[in-house]
C-alpha cells in the first residue's frame, strides 16, 4: 500500500523537481539516518506548510513550507532526525496497529492517499499521530544522530523556538490554535530538554551558508507561496526572522511588502513602500516589486512615480501575465 | 456521462448534508438581486448547507467543473463557505480592491487547500456592463492532483462585487465550456436598483 502511494507521490506535480537539492537533502538524511540510509527515500513536496514525515517504508516526504523556514542545515537535521527516531523506534507501525482497531485508521490511510489530504498542518497534526512520550523519545534520538553526523544540537530547540514565534503572531494565537502542539510536548518544556541534550554535545556545524545557496533558486517560488496563504501575521513573523538571513534578502522585503500591502490595514501600505524601496536598494529585487510600487502610487494620486514603476516593471517582466493590464493603467497615468 | 457525473457528486455530498440540484434554464436569468445573465444552455445549480456566498453551478457535475457566480457581494465578505472547524485562513472582500488584489483573493480561496494556481493573463474587460477585469488562470488541484483551468470576470459596481469564476479540467471539459462561460460574461447586466423577481 505504502509503495503504491510512493509511487503516486513520485508522479505528483507537487513533488518538486529539483534533483540537485533532493539529493542534498538525501545526504544530509543518510548521514544522519547512517546504516538506515539505504532505506531512506527523500521526497521533497511543494506545499506551504511546515511539516516532515517519514512512513515505515522508508518513504520520507519533507514539505516546501519547512525547508522555507529552517535556516541551516543544522535545523533541517533536527527535523530530519526527529523523524529517523521515530522511524527506528518503529513508532509509526504502532500507531498503524492501534489505529487499525479505530475510526483513526481511515485517516491514517487518509494520510498516505492523495497529497491533497496532505494539504494542511492542520489535518496532519489533527490525528495527534504519535503520543507525547514517542514525540520525546524522537527528539532524544534525533539530538542524537545530529550530533553522531557533526551538527550543532543547539539549533533544534531554536526550529521550534521559531515556529512558536509565528503561531504567536497569528490572531488568538498560543497552542490552542495550531492542533499540531496538541499531540506534541509543550513547546517550552521541549526547548528545555532539547537545550540540555545540546548543552551535553556540544559544537558541531550549523552550515548555514550551503544551504541558503541550495534553496535560493526556489526561494522565490516558495516565498510566493507563503504569501498566498493569506495567514498575514505568521507570515510577517517568518518573513521577518528570515530577512536577515545573508542570501536573498531582497526576495524577503518584497514578499513581507506583498503581505502588508494585501492586507490592507492602518500604515501596512506605507509599511510596504518601506520594504520595496528597502528590496530596491539590496538589488535583484522581483520585477513585482516595482508593479506593486506603482500600484500604490496610482492608489495615493502619485501619476509621474506610478508611471516610472509601472514601465520598470513592463522592463523587467516583458512577457508579465497582466501586461494588458499594466500598460491599461499607463493608458490612463497619461490622460 | 453528465448525468452520472452529477449522481455520484450529489450521492457523495448528500452522505452528510441535503444537496439540492436545481435546473438553471437557458435564457434570461437573475442572480441574486442586480446580476442579470443570458444563457445557451441549462445549468446546474447546486445548493447545500455551508456553500455560498457565491451560487455554485456545473455542467458536468461536482468536482469536475464549477462556476462560481458572485451577485453583489459587500465588503467585508468572506468569498467562501467556511467550516467551522477550519482554522484555514478566510479570504474576504474590500470595496476599494485593486484588480490585482481581487485576483490575489480569489488566488488565495482557490489554494487554501495547499492546491497552486498560476495566473496566465490578466487584462481589463467590461462586465456587466461596466469596467471590469477578466483573467486566465492555472490550478493543479491539491487532493488529486488534476490540472485545471479557470477564467475569470469581476466588477466592483457601487462598492460590490460581481464575479464569475469558472474552473474545469484542462483537458477537454475545461475546452468544452469556455466559450459558454464567455458568452455568460458578455451578457452580464447588472442594474443599479434590484431586478424585479418573477412572479
Amino acid at each position: 500500500m505504502m509503495d503504491r502511494e510512493e509511487t503516486k507521490l513520485r508522479r505528483s506535480p507537487f513533488n518538486l523537481r529539483a534533483p540537485e537539492l533532493q539529493a542534498y537533502v538525501q545526504d544530509i538524511a543518510c548521514r544522519l539516518g547512517s546504516e538506515h540510509c539505504p532505506d531512506i527515500r527523500v521526497h521533497l513536496v511543494r506545499t506551504p506548510y511546515f511539516n516532515a514525515s517519514m512512513a515505515p517504508n522508508g518513504m520520507m516526504q519533507v514539505w516546501s513550507g519547512l525547508l522555507l523556514r529552517v535556516d541551516n542545515e543544522a535545523q533541517l537535521a533536527a527535523v530530519l532526525g526527529h523523524e529517523i527516531g521515530h522511524y527506528m523506534e518503529r513508532h509509526s507501525l504502532e500507531r498503524l496497529r492501534a489505529a487499525k482497531s479505530s475510526s483513526a485508521f481511515g485517516q491514517f490511510l487518509g494520510l498516505l492517499g492523495p497529497a491533497g489530504l496532505l494539504g494542511q498542518l492542520g489535518l496532519v497534526a489533527g490525528m495527534s499521530a504519535y503520543s507525547r512520550e514517542h514525540e520525546r523519545d524522537a527528539d532524544r534520538i534525533g539530538a542524537l544522530l545530529m550530533n553522531r553526523a557533526g551538527y550543532d544540537v543547539a539549533e533544534a530547540p531554536k526550529v521550534w523556538g521559531n515556529l512558536m514565534l509565528e503561531i504567536q503572531a497569528s490572531p488568538g494565537g498560543g497552542n490552542s490554535r495550531n492542533p499540531l502542539f496538541a499531540s506534541h510536548p509543550a513547546s517550552e518544556e521541549r526547548q528545555e530538554a532539547l537545550g540540555a541534550l545540546a548543552a551535553a554535545h556540544p559544537g558541531g556545524a550549523k552550515n548555514d551558508e550551503p544551504w541558503q545557496k541550495h534553496c535560493a533558486p526556489f526561494l522565490r517560488e516558495w516565498l510566493g507561496d507563503e504569501v498566498k496563504r493569506g495567514q498575514h501575521e505568521e507570515s510577517i513573523a517568518l518573513l521577518t526572522r528570515a530577512g536577515g538571513r545573508a542570501l536573498g534578502r531582497s526576495e524577503y522585503l518584497f514578499a513581507r511588502g506583498e503581505v502588508y500591502r494585501l492586507r490592507a490595514a492602518e500604515g501596512d501600505l506605507d509599511r510596504s513602500m518601506e520594504d520595496f524601496a528597502a528590496a530596491v536598494a539590496a538589488g535583484n529585487e522581483p520585477p513585482e516589486t516595482h508593479r506593486a510600487l506603482g500600484m500604490i502610487y496610482r492608489t495615493r494620486k502619485r501619476p509621474a512615480e506610478a508611471r516610472a514603476s509601472f514601465e520598470r516593471y513592463l522592463e523587467l517582466s516583458p512577457q508579465a501575465p497582466d501586461v494588458l493590464m499594466i500598460k491599461t493603467y499607463l493608458e490612463e497615468l497619461s490622460a | 456521462m453528465k448525468t452520472l457525473w452529477i449522481v455520484l457528486a450529489v450521492s457523495a455530498l448528500g452522505a452528510c448534508a441535503p444537496v439540492q440540484t436545481r435546473k438553471v434554464d437557458s435564457g434570461e436569468q437573475t442572480v441574486g438581486d442586480r446580476l442579470v445573465v443570458k444563457l445557451d444552455g441549462a445549468w446546474n445549480h447546486i445548493t447545500a448547507p455551508g456553500m455560498g456566498p457565491a451560487q455554485t453551478w456545473t455542467m458536468e457535475g461536482l468536482p469536475v467543473d464549477q462556476l462560481l457566480v458572485y451577485s453583489g457581494l459587500k465588503d467585508g465578505e468572506v468569498i467562501h463557505a467556511q467550516p467551522s472547524s477550519s482554522t484555514a485562513k478566510s479570504f474576504s472582500f474590500r470595496g476599494n480592491m485593486q484588480p490585482d488584489e481581487i485576483v490575489a483573493m480569489f488566488e488565495g480561496m482557490l489554494t487554501r487547500d495547499g492546491s497552486t494556481f498560476k495566473l496566465v493573463k490578466l487584462e481589463p474587460s467590461s462586465f456587466g456592463g461596466g469596467k471590469g477585469l477578466r483573467f486566465e488562470y492555472a490550478v493543479v488541484r491539491k487532493v488529486d492532483s488534476v490540472q485545471l483551468s479557470g477564467v475569470g470576470f469581476a466588477t466592483v459596481s457601487n462598492g460590490e462585487l460581481f464575479a464569475l469564476l469558472y474552473s474545469a479540467p484542462r483537458l477537454g471539459f475545461f475546452p468544452r465550456h469556455q466559450g459558454r462561460v464567455e458568452q455568460i460574461a458578455g451578457s452580464a447586466k447588472i442594474s443599479l436598483k434590484p431586478a424585479a423577481k418573477p412572479d
